[in-house]
């Protein structure tokens, strides 16, 4: 007779995540639904302010630029990564490029920041290289604008997709690739019919990895941005918290970021359903 | 074979413990130490080594940006910290919330030493019961006078095309708010809506011009030549700048003044070294320190004798400093100037 | 063969957007100015670091000290709970899984501001213990995927087989399960070291006095004065992970054939 400690084992895991994720996660949403102390904090008083406050049209702005941002820096991240990961699983040298990806990835994330404000300041290195080539004869303002943080933003995120993808492509059976080309597709349509449709997963994957950190990108924008339409959602969230000290509203923003992210993973979930039962039919 | 991995976990697990409580050791057991929670580029270095080498305290120190940052980060797990040094209305918000210690100034002999006539003006801390007051001052405008050889001292500097992308204000409500309605001649203080909605068209305007609101960066890049024209601590800017460009770089108090400060040193409730926190608080209020950090700072001194004893030339006088207003303590309506602030910064 | 052309184009063009940070920052690292021109070869950065640079190593060391500790333990709570997962059937299995996951697909800002509150809620002010407990958090999730991945590679029937020869739980734990999970138990513990060395929002949000990791000290850093320190740092410890990961790499073999 077989006894059964799952419970057992997974006790002390349960528990830790309970009390230090689920509970704090349940108290920022209690906190979005009360009033704000007069100098910070918050009032045990049921309030839909933080609410009401989102509907300022200040608000909704930063919710559009956070948006955009983070889509154009997942769409463009993809873009980069797909090319780059077919070109690794059918190389022969997989295991030195994939070290090649990831050296830059062993420095501390605000090292590499840094590095960026070092090169795209305004008397930073590419300014410096581009004026003394004779291409430009004053600066070009870089930084603190939403390109540069969309710029740094895929470079943060860039393996977080590419190794996915990776993994997915070099399953593929490029046999298939060929079998179609024989059909006669073009080489681009056999890709588009033929791959995509196989690597699924390894796509959707790439697009949450880069999505949903950027989506709540907290010091990129900080360091690279701050000017007009680059300030994001998670700084708003740092400033209420760490300046204006208005929980409430921070709590509210936080949740609303959930509820984003969750959405996107729930699509994820969905796919993957759908994409299980495409299978399972193709099977029978 | 197989037995190495779980061997080197062990190792690791045992290792880790081991440190874990070392060093939990290390933080509640000495009391030579002092945790000092500072605006950002304050206190020269070479300062807190003289202090540590004199008494054998060590100094742990971590830096704040804004009195806002700071509040934020003591309510919010900045239990832990002895002495910090908020501007007077901030002073007086710690003082009501309960967050400061009396001070017993016969622990503080130096106080003596301290400008009789600017202690009569404090109304934060009326007779000082809770702060030891530190330095006094105003934030300005630093120009890179190579780049801009000619400038109206006015903040109207911000509104200049030929500058655009080449300048900063700081990140701080009060202070750019401050400066607007200084500049549109209302009180810093203000809590008419009208013209506070006026003096967020003036800093609206300026913001179209300058790269960003920013505290914490300027400095260093005004030192870089990435900006040439900056709104802030004097300070910030000119411990960044090597000699030539420190030749060239000009610091004003606009004609139309703009807020100012006076910075005190508190005791925190629950501060766990408070002999270690009176040494330091006497300690940085000596003549000779004083005017080590005066000369630092390159603003004047609130200390009578450390004043006599200062090498450099100040970046402003008082009489600059007559022009300017003290900000208080707004209370609720601190939401006014948040609102406005947040429409300012993303582009309203 | 186009598309092959054109992938290879974009990877090494992303080789060099990928390294181009790297090298810019190294060879700052050796310059003698502060400023981004070139004026002259010095070490005088790299000497300031290891002379006056007290805080930078206090950070260094608390962040050892934390990467340590948060990836041990949840390197053990993890691996139990993967093999609870993965062998058992119980009550609360959705529940656990769904939970320990979760952290996974938050952004860190959000578990940074929920641990913040939480922590000041049950008044808990050490800085290094709460940042010890909000990266063994964060941790946890990595571990499980890992730990879990691994097992779900193996043959039920040893785990059976060892069961009908009389042996008991604990024996068929430490004998069988956890030599077998090994490999994965050990990345689990790399990746969370590796995570927990390299976070900087949480960090920041629950940190207290005195209690600065180094990602954390380095934003002080860069945000107060852009000084080439922060280059000879970083030049000393990419360089100090490449030896590491060097030295290791009979580790890798073990973890990757095994």
């Amino acid at each position: 007779m077989k006894k059964n400690h799952g419970l057992l084992y997974t006790l002390p895991t349960g528990l830790w995540v309970t009390v230090f994720f689920l509970v704090p996660v349940i108290i920022v949403f209690l906190y979005s639904f009360l009033d704000r102390g007069e100098r910070g904090g918050i009032v045990w008083r049921f309030s839909l302010e933080a609410y009401r406050d989102m509907a300022s049209p200040t608000f909704l702005h930063i919710l559009v630029i956070t948006m955009l941002i983070s889509l154009a820096a997942t769409v463009l991240t993809l873009l980069v990564a797909l090319p780059c990961a077919y070109y690794m699983a059918r190389s022969k040298r997989k295991s030195l490029y994939l070290f090649l990806i990831i050296i830059p990835f062993l420095t501390n994330f605000l090292i590499r920041i840094y590095a960026w404000q070092a090169i795209l300041g305004n008397s930073g290195f590419l300014n410096n290289l581009l004026i003394r080539a004779g291409l430009i004869k004053n600066h070009i303002q870089f930084l603190y604008n939403e390109w540069a943080v969309i710029i740094v933003l895929v470079y943060s995120y860039l393996p977080y997709a590419i190794l996915p993808l990776y993994s997915t492509i070099e399953k593929f059976d490029f046999s298939l690739l060929e079998a179609a080309r024989d059909l006669g597709t073009s080489h681009p349509g056999s890709i588009l019919r033929v791959m995509v449709p196989n690597i699924r997963a390894g796509i959707v994957s790439a697009v949450l990895f880069t999505f949903i950190p950027t989506f709540g990108a907290y010091a990129v924008p900080k360091l690279v941005g701050g000017g007009k339409n680059s300030f994001m959602l998670g700084n708003i969230i740092a400033d209420e918290i760490l300046v204006n000290r208005n929980w409430p509203f921070a709590s509210a923003t936080s949740i609303l970021i959930t509820l984003v992210t969750t959405a996107a993973l729930g699509l994820y979930v969905l796919a993957n359903k759908s994409a299980a039962r495409a299978a399972q039919r193709k099977k029978t | 074979m197989k037995k190495i991995p779980v061997l080197a976990m062990a190792i690791a697990c045992a290792l880790a413990i081991g440190v874990w409580a070392g060093g939990k050791g290390e933080t509640s057991g000495g009391s030579k130490v002092l945790y000092f929670y500072n605006w950002v580029t304050y206190i020269p270095e070479d300062v807190l080594q003289t202090f540590e080498e004199e008494t054998g305290i060590e100094v742990i120190l971590d830096e704040f940006a804004s009195n806002e940052e700071m509040y934020a980060k003591l309510k919010a797990g900045g239990a832990g910290y002895d002495v910090t040094i908020p501007s007077g209305d901030f002073v007086s918000i710690m003082i009501r919330e309960d967050m400061l210690q009396p001070i017993d100034m016969s622990k503080v002999p130096n106080f003596k030493y301290l400008d009789p006539e600017f202690l009569s003006k404090i109304t934060f801390d009326p007779g000082s019961r809770y702060s030891v007051p530190f330095f006094a001052g105003a934030a300005g405008i630093t120009v890179n006078t190579r780049q801009v050889p000619a400038f109206e001292k006015s903040w109207k500097i911000f509104t200049r095309d030929d500058l655009k992308g080449r300048m900063t204000m700081l990140d701080d409500m009060r202070e750019v708010m401050g400066d607007a309605l200084k500049f549109l001649g209302y009180s810093v203080n203000t809590k008419n809506p009208k013209e506070l909605e006026a003096a967020k068209q003036v800093v609206s305007l300026w913001r179209d011009k300058i790269v960003k609101f920013d505290a914490e960066t300027f400095g260093p890049a005004f030192a870089r030549g990435e900006f040439w024209v900056v709104q802030g601590y004097v300070e910030n800017v000119f411990t960044e700048l090597d000699e030539a460009l420190a030749q060239d770089a000009r610091f004003f108090i606009p004609d139309e003044g703009g807020p100012m400060y006076l910075d005190s040193m508190v005791i925190l409730k629950g501060a766990k070294n408070v002999e270690n926190a009176y040494k330091f608080i006497n300690f940085i209020s000596r003549p000779d320190i004083n005017a080590r950090i005066a000369d630092f700072l390159t603003i004047p001194s609130l200390n009578t004798e450390g004043r006599k004893l200062m090498k450099e030339k100040t970046a402003y006088s008082y009489e600059d400093l007559k022009r300017c207003e003290f900000k208080e303590d707004l209370g609720r309506d601190v939401e006014l100037y948040e609102s406005i602030w947040h429409e300012i910064r993303i582009g309203k | 063969m186009k598309k092959s052309r054109f992938s290879k184009l974009v990877f090494f063009l992303t080789l060099v957007f990928l390294f181009m940070p790297l090298f810019v920052l190294a060879v700052y690292a050796f310059n003698e100015s502060k400023n981004m021109l070139w004026t002259g070869f010095s070490l005088v950065w790299f000497e300031r670091l290891f002379t006056g640079s007290r805080n930078i190593w206090r950070a260094f060391w608390n962040s050892i000290l934390i990467a340590l500790t948060s990836a041990a333990t949840a390197t053990v709570l993890g691996s139990l709970g993967a093999i609870g997962i993965n062998w058992y059937n119980f009550k609360l299995k959705k529940y656990v899984q769904t939970v320990s996951l979760l952290p996974l697909v938050l952004p860190e800002i959000i578990i940074g501001v929920s641990m913040l509150i939480f922590f000041v809620g049950i008044d808990l002010h050490l800085g290094l213990l709460r940042i010890y407990i909000a990266h063994t958090t964060f941790n946890l999730p990595f571990v499980l995927l890992v730990v879990i991945s691994r097992l779900d590679e193996f043959d039920f029937s040893i785990i059976e087989a060892a069961r009908d020869l009389g042996a008991r739980e604990h024996q068929t734990l430490l004998r069988i399960i956890i030599p077998m999970a090994m490999p994965g138990i050990i990345s689990a513990f790399l990746i969370a070291v590796t995570m927990s060395l390299e976070d900087f929002v949480i960090t920041s949000f629950v940190s207290g006095p005195g209690s600065s990791t180094l990602p954390v000290h380095i934003y002080s850093m860069i945000r107060t004065g852009v000084s080439p320190v922060v280059n000879a740092l970083s030049v000393v410890l990419l360089g100090g992970t490449i030896c590491l990961v060097f030295l290791m790499r009979p580790f890798f073999k073990y973890i990757a054939h095994e």
